[in-house]
Protein backbone atom coordinates (compact mmCIF):
# COMPACT_ATOMS: atom_id res chain seq x y z
CA UNK A 1 0.00 0.00 0.00
CA UNK A 2 1.28 3.50 -0.83
CA UNK A 3 2.70 5.66 1.95
CA UNK A 4 0.42 8.44 3.17
CA UNK A 5 3.23 10.11 5.06
CA UNK A 6 6.85 9.82 4.08
CA UNK A 7 9.70 11.16 6.17
CA UNK A 8 13.17 11.14 4.63
CA UNK A 9 16.36 12.11 6.42
CA UNK A 10 14.52 14.61 8.59
CA UNK A 11 16.84 16.53 10.90
CA UNK A 12 16.22 19.42 13.27
CA UNK A 13 18.98 21.21 15.09
CA UNK A 14 18.21 23.69 17.90
CA UNK A 15 21.54 25.31 18.71
CA UNK A 16 23.74 22.55 20.10
CA UNK A 17 20.80 20.13 20.46
CA UNK A 18 19.89 17.78 17.62
CA UNK A 19 16.22 17.14 18.37
CA UNK A 20 15.66 14.95 15.30
CA UNK A 21 18.54 13.16 13.65
CA UNK A 22 18.33 11.87 10.08
CA UNK A 23 14.93 10.29 10.69
CA UNK A 24 13.24 8.30 7.95
CA UNK A 25 10.00 6.29 8.08
CA UNK A 26 6.74 5.74 6.25
CA UNK A 27 3.13 5.64 7.35
CA UNK A 28 0.97 3.27 5.30
CA UNK A 29 -2.29 4.53 3.84
CA UNK A 30 -5.28 3.19 5.74
CA UNK A 31 -3.19 2.08 8.71
CA UNK A 32 -2.93 3.57 12.19
CA UNK A 33 0.69 4.01 13.15
CA UNK A 34 1.84 4.58 16.69
CA UNK A 35 4.68 7.08 16.87
CA UNK A 36 6.42 6.06 20.05
CA UNK A 37 9.30 7.34 22.06
CA UNK A 38 10.11 8.56 25.53
CA UNK A 39 9.55 12.19 26.49
CA UNK A 40 11.98 14.39 24.60
CA UNK A 41 12.60 11.80 21.88
CA UNK A 42 11.68 14.28 19.13
CA UNK A 43 8.13 13.12 18.34
CA UNK A 44 6.44 16.53 18.44
CA UNK A 45 9.28 18.19 16.55
CA UNK A 46 8.99 15.54 13.85
CA UNK A 47 5.21 15.99 13.57
CA UNK A 48 5.63 19.77 13.38
CA UNK A 49 8.13 19.39 10.55
CA UNK A 50 5.78 17.04 8.68
CA UNK A 51 3.07 19.70 8.98
CA UNK A 52 5.29 22.56 7.87
CA UNK A 53 5.14 24.26 11.26
CA UNK A 54 8.88 23.85 11.78
CA UNK A 55 11.62 24.11 9.20
CA UNK A 56 13.81 21.01 8.92
CA UNK A 57 17.56 21.58 9.18
CA UNK A 58 17.84 18.79 6.60
CA UNK A 59 15.63 16.23 4.91
CA UNK A 60 12.01 16.48 3.91
CA UNK A 61 8.56 15.07 4.59
CA UNK A 62 5.56 14.56 2.35
CA UNK A 63 1.88 13.93 2.97
CA UNK A 64 0.03 12.14 0.18
CA UNK A 65 3.12 12.64 -1.97
CA UNK A 66 3.47 16.39 -1.48
CA UNK A 67 5.00 18.68 1.13
CA UNK A 68 2.23 19.76 3.51
CA UNK A 69 2.66 23.41 2.55
CA UNK A 70 1.97 22.52 -1.10
CA UNK A 71 -1.36 20.77 -0.42
CA UNK A 72 -4.30 22.47 -2.12
CA UNK A 73 -6.77 21.93 0.72
CA UNK A 74 -4.71 20.96 3.77
CA UNK A 75 -7.67 20.90 6.17
CA UNK A 76 -9.50 18.42 3.95
CA UNK A 77 -6.41 16.24 3.57
CA UNK A 78 -4.80 16.16 7.00
CA UNK A 79 -6.26 16.77 10.42
CA UNK A 80 -3.64 17.56 13.00
CA UNK A 81 -3.87 18.10 16.71
CA UNK A 82 -0.54 19.25 18.01
CA UNK A 83 -1.23 21.80 20.70
CA UNK A 84 -4.00 21.26 23.20
CA UNK A 85 -6.83 22.88 21.22
CA UNK A 86 -4.83 26.02 20.34
CA UNK A 87 -7.92 28.01 21.22
CA UNK A 88 -7.89 31.51 22.69
CA UNK A 89 -8.95 31.20 26.36
CA UNK A 90 -11.47 34.02 25.94
CA UNK A 91 -13.18 32.47 22.92
CA UNK A 92 -15.82 29.76 23.12
CA UNK A 93 -15.05 26.33 21.70
CA UNK A 94 -17.81 26.76 19.13
CA UNK A 95 -16.47 30.14 17.96
CA UNK A 96 -12.95 28.72 17.78
CA UNK A 97 -14.21 26.01 15.45
CA UNK A 98 -16.34 28.47 13.47
CA UNK A 99 -13.33 30.66 12.75
CA UNK A 100 -11.32 27.65 11.57
CA UNK A 101 -14.27 26.40 9.49
CA UNK A 102 -14.59 29.80 7.82
CA UNK A 103 -10.87 29.77 6.98
CA UNK A 104 -11.17 26.30 5.48
CA UNK A 105 -14.35 27.19 3.56
CA UNK A 106 -16.49 24.80 5.63
CA UNK A 107 -20.04 25.33 6.81
CA UNK A 108 -21.27 26.11 10.32
CA UNK A 109 -23.22 22.87 10.13
CA UNK A 110 -19.96 20.96 10.00
CA UNK A 111 -18.92 22.64 13.25
CA UNK A 112 -22.00 21.24 14.98
CA UNK A 113 -21.31 17.80 13.47
CA UNK A 114 -17.79 17.59 14.88
CA UNK A 115 -18.92 18.95 18.24
CA UNK A 116 -21.44 16.13 18.33
CA UNK A 117 -18.79 13.63 17.28
CA UNK A 118 -16.44 14.52 20.14
CA UNK A 119 -19.35 14.87 22.59
CA UNK A 120 -18.67 18.54 23.29
CA UNK A 121 -21.87 20.17 22.09
CA UNK A 122 -23.23 21.10 25.48
CA UNK A 123 -20.20 23.07 26.77
CA UNK A 124 -19.27 24.42 23.33
CA UNK A 125 -20.65 27.86 24.14
CA UNK A 126 -18.39 28.27 27.17
CA UNK A 127 -15.01 29.97 26.95
CA UNK A 128 -12.18 27.57 26.15
CA UNK A 129 -10.18 28.94 29.09
CA UNK A 130 -12.75 27.37 31.41
CA UNK A 131 -12.48 23.90 29.84
CA UNK A 132 -10.95 20.96 31.64
CA UNK A 133 -7.93 19.29 30.06
CA UNK A 134 -10.12 16.53 28.65
CA UNK A 135 -12.54 19.04 27.10
CA UNK A 136 -9.63 20.90 25.50
CA UNK A 137 -8.36 17.63 24.05
CA UNK A 138 -11.80 16.98 22.58
CA UNK A 139 -11.92 20.50 21.18
CA UNK A 140 -8.56 19.88 19.53
CA UNK A 141 -9.86 16.63 18.04
CA UNK A 142 -12.98 18.43 16.80
CA UNK A 143 -10.76 20.94 14.98
CA UNK A 144 -8.78 18.04 13.57
CA UNK A 145 -11.92 16.47 12.11
CA UNK A 146 -13.44 19.66 10.66
CA UNK A 147 -12.35 19.00 7.08
CA UNK A 148 -13.20 15.28 7.31
CA UNK A 149 -9.57 14.46 6.43
CA UNK A 150 -8.31 11.04 5.43
CA UNK A 151 -5.08 11.46 7.38
CA UNK A 152 -4.92 12.25 11.09
CA UNK A 153 -1.87 13.34 13.06
CA UNK A 154 -2.44 13.32 16.78
CA UNK A 155 0.27 14.33 19.21
CA UNK A 156 -0.04 12.77 22.65
CA UNK A 157 -3.85 12.76 22.50
CA UNK A 158 -4.18 11.07 25.91
CA UNK A 159 -2.19 13.69 27.80
CA UNK A 160 -4.14 14.90 30.77
CA UNK A 161 -7.12 12.62 30.20
CA UNK A 162 -8.77 10.82 33.09
CA UNK A 163 -9.48 7.06 32.76
CA UNK A 164 -12.91 7.80 31.30
CA UNK A 165 -11.33 10.15 28.78
CA UNK A 166 -8.69 7.58 27.81
CA UNK A 167 -11.42 5.02 27.23
CA UNK A 168 -13.31 7.51 25.10
CA UNK A 169 -10.12 8.25 23.15
CA UNK A 170 -9.47 4.56 22.54
CA UNK A 171 -12.99 4.14 21.15
CA UNK A 172 -12.50 7.26 19.07
CA UNK A 173 -9.24 5.96 17.59
CA UNK A 174 -10.84 2.60 16.86
CA UNK A 175 -13.71 4.22 15.02
CA UNK A 176 -11.29 6.36 13.01
CA UNK A 177 -9.33 3.24 12.09
CA UNK A 178 -12.53 1.37 11.20
CA UNK A 179 -13.40 4.17 8.77
CA UNK A 180 -10.16 3.47 6.95
CA UNK A 181 -8.42 6.70 7.86
CA UNK A 182 -4.66 6.88 8.09
CA UNK A 183 -3.45 7.82 11.53
CA UNK A 184 -0.12 8.81 13.02
CA UNK A 185 -0.55 8.91 16.78
CA UNK A 186 2.35 9.90 18.95
CA UNK A 187 2.48 8.77 22.51
CA UNK A 188 4.70 7.87 25.40
CA UNK A 189 1.82 6.10 27.15
CA UNK A 190 1.55 2.81 25.35
CA UNK A 191 -1.66 1.43 26.79
CA UNK A 192 -3.73 3.94 24.83
CA UNK A 193 -2.29 2.98 21.46
CA UNK A 194 -1.38 -0.67 21.92
CA UNK A 195 -4.87 -1.89 21.15
CA UNK A 196 -5.42 0.42 18.22
CA UNK A 197 -2.31 0.69 16.09
CA UNK A 198 -1.37 -1.49 13.14
CA UNK A 199 2.22 -0.31 12.86
CA UNK A 200 4.69 1.38 15.15
CA UNK A 201 7.57 3.75 14.63
CA UNK A 202 9.82 3.93 17.67
CA UNK A 203 12.29 6.77 18.04
CA UNK A 204 14.80 7.57 20.71
CA UNK A 205 16.93 10.73 20.95
CA UNK A 206 15.70 11.80 17.54
CA UNK A 207 16.75 8.61 15.77
CA UNK A 208 14.72 5.72 14.44
CA UNK A 209 14.94 2.66 16.69
CA UNK A 210 12.45 0.35 15.01
CA UNK A 211 9.60 0.43 12.56
CA UNK A 212 7.12 -2.20 11.46
CA UNK A 213 3.85 -3.96 12.19
CA UNK A 214 2.96 -4.01 15.87
CA UNK A 215 2.54 -7.79 15.61
CA UNK A 216 6.24 -8.14 14.85
CA UNK A 217 7.22 -6.17 17.91
CA UNK A 218 4.86 -8.10 20.10
CA UNK A 219 5.56 -11.48 18.45
CA UNK A 220 6.08 -14.60 20.54
CA UNK A 221 9.49 -14.43 22.09
CA UNK A 222 9.43 -17.63 24.17
CA UNK A 223 7.35 -20.68 25.09
CA UNK A 224 6.79 -21.85 28.66
CA UNK A 225 6.64 -25.65 28.97
CA UNK A 226 5.79 -27.78 31.98
CA UNK A 227 6.28 -31.53 32.01
CA UNK A 228 6.72 -34.19 34.71
CA UNK A 229 9.77 -35.32 32.64
CA UNK A 230 11.18 -31.84 32.04
CA UNK A 231 14.83 -32.92 31.97
CA UNK A 232 14.18 -35.37 29.11
CA UNK A 233 12.46 -32.69 27.13
CA UNK A 234 15.26 -30.22 27.89
CA UNK A 235 17.83 -32.67 26.54
CA UNK A 236 15.75 -33.27 23.40
CA UNK A 237 15.38 -29.55 22.76
CA UNK A 238 19.10 -28.96 23.23
CA UNK A 239 19.88 -31.79 20.82
CA UNK A 240 17.82 -29.86 18.24
CA UNK A 241 19.90 -26.73 18.92
CA UNK A 242 16.98 -24.92 20.52
CA UNK A 243 17.82 -22.48 23.30
CA UNK A 244 16.12 -23.51 26.53
CA UNK A 245 16.57 -22.88 30.21
CA UNK A 246 15.09 -24.27 33.40
CA UNK A 247 13.09 -21.87 35.56
CA UNK A 248 13.10 -21.98 39.35
CA UNK A 249 9.55 -23.34 39.46
CA UNK A 250 10.47 -26.32 37.27
CA UNK A 251 9.14 -24.91 34.02
CA UNK A 252 11.24 -24.70 30.88
CA UNK A 253 11.52 -21.44 28.98
CA UNK A 254 12.12 -22.20 25.31
CA UNK A 255 13.41 -19.39 23.11
CA UNK A 256 13.72 -19.45 19.35
CA UNK A 257 11.05 -22.08 18.69
CA UNK A 258 7.30 -21.93 18.13
CA UNK A 259 4.96 -23.70 20.54
CA UNK A 260 3.95 -26.12 17.77
CA UNK A 261 7.49 -27.29 17.22
CA UNK A 262 8.05 -27.79 20.96
CA UNK A 263 4.82 -29.81 21.14
CA UNK A 264 5.78 -31.99 18.18
CA UNK A 265 9.21 -32.65 19.61
CA UNK A 266 7.67 -33.65 22.96
CA UNK A 267 5.41 -36.05 21.09
CA UNK A 268 8.34 -37.56 19.18
CA UNK A 269 10.33 -38.22 22.38
CA UNK A 270 7.20 -39.36 24.23
CA UNK A 271 7.26 -36.75 26.96
CA UNK A 272 3.87 -35.68 28.37
CA UNK A 273 3.16 -31.98 28.61
CA UNK A 274 1.19 -30.24 31.34
CA UNK A 275 1.58 -26.74 29.91
CA UNK A 276 2.62 -25.22 26.59
CA UNK A 277 2.18 -21.43 26.67
CA UNK A 278 3.51 -18.96 24.08
CA UNK A 279 4.85 -15.87 25.87
CA UNK A 280 4.06 -12.75 23.82
CA UNK A 281 5.85 -9.52 24.49
CA UNK A 282 3.60 -6.60 25.27
CA UNK A 283 4.10 -3.43 23.30
CA UNK A 284 5.24 -1.83 26.52
CA UNK A 285 7.92 -4.48 27.08
CA UNK A 286 9.05 -4.19 23.47
CA UNK A 287 9.18 -0.42 23.79
CA UNK A 288 11.28 -0.53 26.93
CA UNK A 289 13.58 -3.10 25.39
CA UNK A 290 14.10 -0.83 22.38
CA UNK A 291 14.57 2.36 24.35
CA UNK A 292 16.15 1.06 27.53
CA UNK A 293 17.86 3.92 29.32
CA UNK A 294 16.02 6.23 26.99
CA UNK A 295 14.75 8.88 29.37
CA UNK A 296 16.29 12.21 28.54
CA UNK A 297 17.89 14.09 31.38
CA UNK A 298 15.33 16.65 32.48
CA UNK B 1 -8.09 35.03 0.72
CA UNK B 2 -11.61 36.22 1.51
CA UNK B 3 -12.34 33.14 3.63
CA UNK B 4 -9.16 33.72 5.62
CA UNK B 5 -10.27 37.30 6.28
CA UNK B 6 -13.72 36.01 7.26
CA UNK B 7 -12.14 33.57 9.71
CA UNK B 8 -9.94 36.29 11.19
CA UNK B 9 -12.96 38.58 11.57
CA UNK B 10 -14.82 35.83 13.44
CA UNK B 11 -11.81 35.54 15.74
CA UNK B 12 -11.83 39.30 16.18
CA UNK B 13 -15.44 39.59 17.25
CA UNK B 14 -15.48 36.52 19.49
CA UNK B 15 -13.10 37.82 22.14
CA UNK B 16 -13.39 40.95 24.22
CA UNK B 17 -10.17 42.49 22.93
CA UNK B 18 -11.65 44.39 19.98
CA UNK B 19 -14.72 45.39 21.97
CA UNK B 20 -12.60 46.67 24.85
CA UNK B 21 -10.33 48.74 22.64
CA UNK B 22 -13.32 50.00 20.65
CA UNK B 23 -15.14 51.19 23.77
CA UNK B 24 -11.96 52.75 25.16
CA UNK B 25 -11.34 54.58 21.88
CA UNK B 26 -14.87 55.99 21.71
CA UNK B 27 -14.87 57.05 25.38
CA UNK B 28 -11.53 58.73 24.85
CA UNK B 29 -12.91 60.67 21.87
CA UNK B 30 -15.99 61.76 23.86
CA UNK B 31 -13.86 62.93 26.78
CA UNK B 32 -11.36 64.68 24.52
CA UNK B 33 -14.00 66.47 22.45
CA UNK B 34 -15.89 67.64 25.55
CA UNK B 35 -12.70 68.83 27.19
CA UNK B 36 -11.33 70.72 24.19
CA UNK B 37 -14.60 72.26 23.03
CA UNK B 38 -15.90 73.29 26.45
CA UNK B 39 -12.68 74.12 28.30
CA UNK B 40 -10.28 74.85 25.45
CA UNK B 41 -12.10 77.82 23.87
CA UNK B 42 -11.33 76.82 20.28
CA UNK B 43 -11.77 79.93 18.17
CA UNK B 44 -9.64 79.26 15.08
CA UNK B 45 -10.13 76.70 12.30
CA UNK B 46 -7.00 74.89 13.49
CA UNK B 47 -8.29 74.67 17.07
CA UNK B 48 -11.66 73.39 15.89
CA UNK B 49 -10.10 70.77 13.64
CA UNK B 50 -7.82 69.66 16.47
CA UNK B 51 -10.81 69.30 18.76
CA UNK B 52 -12.43 66.77 16.41
CA UNK B 53 -9.27 64.98 15.21
CA UNK B 54 -9.43 61.22 15.81
CA UNK B 55 -5.88 60.77 14.45
CA UNK B 56 -2.89 61.65 16.64
CA UNK B 57 -3.10 60.73 20.32
CA UNK B 58 -6.69 59.48 20.04
CA UNK B 59 -5.58 56.75 17.62
CA UNK B 60 -3.03 55.31 20.07
CA UNK B 61 -5.53 52.79 21.53
CA UNK B 62 -5.98 51.38 18.02
CA UNK B 63 -2.20 51.16 17.60
CA UNK B 64 -2.08 49.18 20.85
CA UNK B 65 -5.10 47.14 19.66
CA UNK B 66 -3.11 46.00 16.60
CA UNK B 67 -0.14 45.10 18.79
CA UNK B 68 -2.19 43.24 21.41
CA UNK B 69 -4.13 41.33 18.76
CA UNK B 70 -1.08 40.26 16.78
CA UNK B 71 1.05 39.38 19.80
CA UNK B 72 -1.93 37.59 21.36
CA UNK B 73 -1.61 34.89 18.70
CA UNK B 74 1.88 34.12 19.99
CA UNK B 75 1.03 34.66 23.64
CA UNK B 76 -1.93 32.27 23.62
CA UNK B 77 -0.26 29.92 21.10
CA UNK B 78 -3.27 30.07 18.80
CA UNK B 79 -1.33 30.42 15.57
CA UNK B 80 -0.86 26.74 14.73
CA UNK B 81 -4.50 25.82 13.94
CA UNK B 82 -4.73 28.70 11.44
CA UNK B 83 -1.35 27.91 9.86
CA UNK B 84 -2.42 24.28 9.42
CA UNK B 85 -5.37 25.51 7.35
CA UNK B 86 -3.43 28.23 5.53
CA UNK B 87 0.24 27.21 5.39
CA UNK B 88 1.14 30.29 3.32
CA UNK B 89 2.13 32.54 6.20
CA UNK B 90 2.22 35.72 4.12
CA UNK B 91 -1.38 35.20 2.93
CA UNK B 92 -2.47 34.42 6.47
CA UNK B 93 -0.62 37.49 7.77
CA UNK B 94 -2.24 39.72 5.15
CA UNK B 95 -5.68 38.32 6.01
CA UNK B 96 -5.05 39.11 9.68
CA UNK B 97 -3.87 42.58 8.74
CA UNK B 98 -7.02 43.17 6.69
CA UNK B 99 -9.20 42.04 9.59
CA UNK B 100 -7.48 44.45 12.00
CA UNK B 101 -7.72 47.33 9.54
CA UNK B 102 -11.43 46.64 8.88
CA UNK B 103 -12.11 46.51 12.60
CA UNK B 104 -10.16 49.73 13.21
CA UNK B 105 -12.12 51.43 10.42
CA UNK B 106 -15.40 50.32 11.99
CA UNK B 107 -14.25 51.70 15.34
CA UNK B 108 -13.06 54.85 13.55
CA UNK B 109 -16.53 55.40 12.10
CA UNK B 110 -18.02 55.24 15.60
CA UNK B 111 -15.27 57.50 16.98
CA UNK B 112 -15.97 60.07 14.27
CA UNK B 113 -19.73 59.81 14.69
CA UNK B 114 -19.45 60.29 18.46
CA UNK B 115 -16.95 63.15 18.13
CA UNK B 116 -18.97 64.98 15.51
CA UNK B 117 -22.29 64.39 17.26
CA UNK B 118 -20.97 65.99 20.43
CA UNK B 119 -18.47 68.46 18.99
CA UNK B 120 -20.32 70.06 16.07
CA UNK B 121 -23.21 71.56 18.12
CA UNK B 122 -20.80 72.85 20.76
CA UNK B 123 -18.39 74.30 18.17
CA UNK B 124 -21.30 76.04 16.41
CA UNK B 125 -21.70 78.20 19.48
CA UNK B 126 -17.99 79.09 19.68
CA UNK B 127 -16.58 82.35 18.30
CA UNK B 128 -14.39 82.48 15.17
CA UNK B 129 -14.67 80.96 11.71
CA UNK B 130 -16.79 77.84 11.30
CA UNK B 131 -15.71 74.52 9.80
CA UNK B 132 -17.36 73.95 6.42
CA UNK B 133 -18.61 70.78 4.76
CA UNK B 134 -15.31 70.39 2.89
CA UNK B 135 -13.33 70.45 6.14
CA UNK B 136 -15.64 67.92 7.76
CA UNK B 137 -15.28 65.58 4.79
CA UNK B 138 -11.47 65.95 4.94
CA UNK B 139 -11.53 65.12 8.64
CA UNK B 140 -13.74 62.08 8.15
CA UNK B 141 -11.58 60.74 5.32
CA UNK B 142 -8.33 61.66 7.06
CA UNK B 143 -9.52 60.25 10.38
CA UNK B 144 -10.40 56.90 8.84
CA UNK B 145 -7.08 56.77 6.99
CA UNK B 146 -5.22 57.54 10.21
CA UNK B 147 -6.91 54.89 12.37
CA UNK B 148 -6.63 52.23 9.62
CA UNK B 149 -2.94 52.88 9.06
CA UNK B 150 -2.18 53.08 12.77
CA UNK B 151 -3.91 49.71 13.35
CA UNK B 152 -1.89 48.23 10.45
CA UNK B 153 1.31 49.61 12.00
CA UNK B 154 0.39 48.06 15.35
CA UNK B 155 -0.28 44.70 13.72
CA UNK B 156 3.08 44.83 11.92
CA UNK B 157 4.91 45.67 15.14
CA UNK B 158 3.07 42.88 16.99
CA UNK B 159 3.98 40.24 14.39
CA UNK B 160 7.60 41.40 14.33
CA UNK B 161 8.17 41.65 18.10
CA UNK B 162 5.83 38.81 19.31
CA UNK B 163 6.35 39.63 23.00
CA UNK B 164 3.24 41.59 24.01
CA UNK B 165 4.69 43.50 26.94
CA UNK B 166 7.88 44.41 25.08
CA UNK B 167 5.95 45.58 22.02
CA UNK B 168 3.43 47.71 23.92
CA UNK B 169 6.00 49.24 26.27
CA UNK B 170 8.43 49.80 23.39
CA UNK B 171 5.84 51.66 21.33
CA UNK B 172 4.67 53.78 24.26
CA UNK B 173 8.26 54.70 25.08
CA UNK B 174 8.85 55.59 21.43
CA UNK B 175 5.73 57.75 21.18
CA UNK B 176 5.82 59.49 24.53
CA UNK B 177 9.55 59.73 25.23
CA UNK B 178 11.60 59.32 22.05
CA UNK B 179 9.43 61.20 19.55
CA UNK B 180 9.07 64.28 21.79
CA UNK B 181 12.87 64.40 22.05
CA UNK B 182 13.47 64.25 18.29
CA UNK B 183 12.82 68.00 17.76
CA UNK B 184 15.92 68.66 19.87
CA UNK B 185 17.90 67.04 17.06
CA UNK B 186 15.79 68.01 14.04
CA UNK B 187 12.43 69.75 13.80
CA UNK B 188 11.99 68.49 10.23
CA UNK B 189 12.48 64.83 11.14
CA UNK B 190 10.16 65.14 14.13
CA UNK B 191 7.27 66.16 11.90
CA UNK B 192 7.33 62.74 10.32
CA UNK B 193 7.13 60.77 13.56
CA UNK B 194 4.24 58.35 14.10
CA UNK B 195 2.15 60.62 16.32
CA UNK B 196 2.68 63.79 14.28
CA UNK B 197 1.98 62.00 10.98
CA UNK B 198 -1.19 60.34 12.33
CA UNK B 199 -2.38 63.67 13.73
CA UNK B 200 -1.72 65.47 10.48
CA UNK B 201 -3.44 62.76 8.41
CA UNK B 202 -6.35 62.77 10.88
CA UNK B 203 -7.33 66.35 10.17
CA UNK B 204 -7.17 65.72 6.43
CA UNK B 205 -4.16 67.97 5.83
CA UNK B 206 -2.33 70.75 7.62
CA UNK B 207 -3.73 74.26 7.50
CA UNK B 208 -0.92 76.35 8.96
CA UNK B 209 1.63 77.69 6.51
CA UNK B 210 4.46 75.68 8.03
CA UNK B 211 2.37 72.48 8.39
CA UNK B 212 3.47 69.28 6.66
CA UNK B 213 1.39 68.75 3.48
CA UNK B 214 -1.29 66.09 3.78
CA UNK B 215 0.34 63.94 1.09
CA UNK B 216 3.69 64.01 2.89
CA UNK B 217 2.12 63.09 6.25
CA UNK B 218 0.13 60.33 4.60
CA UNK B 219 3.26 59.03 2.86
CA UNK B 220 5.11 59.05 6.18
CA UNK B 221 2.34 57.13 7.98
CA UNK B 222 2.02 54.65 5.10
CA UNK B 223 5.82 54.27 5.24
CA UNK B 224 5.77 53.50 8.98
CA UNK B 225 3.04 50.90 8.48
CA UNK B 226 4.61 49.42 5.36
CA UNK B 227 8.04 48.99 6.92
CA UNK B 228 6.75 47.17 10.01
CA UNK B 229 4.16 45.08 8.17
CA UNK B 230 6.70 44.00 5.55
CA UNK B 231 9.38 43.26 8.14
CA UNK B 232 6.86 41.37 10.28
CA UNK B 233 5.64 39.21 7.40
CA UNK B 234 9.13 38.48 6.08
CA UNK B 235 10.49 37.55 9.49
CA UNK B 236 7.38 35.58 10.46
CA UNK B 237 7.40 33.37 7.36
CA UNK B 238 10.84 32.10 8.34
CA UNK B 239 9.91 31.36 11.93
CA UNK B 240 8.80 28.02 13.31
CA UNK B 241 5.25 28.06 14.68
CA UNK B 242 5.25 27.43 18.42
Amino acid sequence: MAAAIEVAGLTKQYGPVRAVDDLSFEVRSGAVTGFLGPNGAGKTTTLRMVLGLARPTAGHATVMGRPYTDLDEPARTVGANLEIAGAHPGRSGRDHLRSLAAMAGLSRGRVEEVLELVELREPAGRRAGKYSMGMRQRLGLAATLLGDPGVLELDEPANGLDPQGIRWLRDFLRSMAAEGRTGLVSSHVLAEVAQTVDDVVVIHRGKLVDQGPVTRLTATRAVTVRSPRAQELLAALEREGIQVRSEADGALLVEGAEAARVGELAHVVGVPLHELTPQTTSLEEAFFALTSGAEEPS
Amino acid sequence: MSRLVRGELIKMRTTRTALGFGIASVLLVVAFVLLTTLAGDPDTLNDKRDALNVGGALSIPLLIFGIVGATGEFRHRTLAPAVLIAPDRVRLGLARLAAYVFTALAVGVIMLAAGLAIGVPILAGQPGPELGGQEYLQMIGGGLLAVGLVAALGTGIGVLVRNQVAAVVGVLVWIFIVEPLIPLASEDVARYGILNSAGSVGIGGGVADDAVPFAASLAALVGWALVFVTLGLLVDRRRDVE
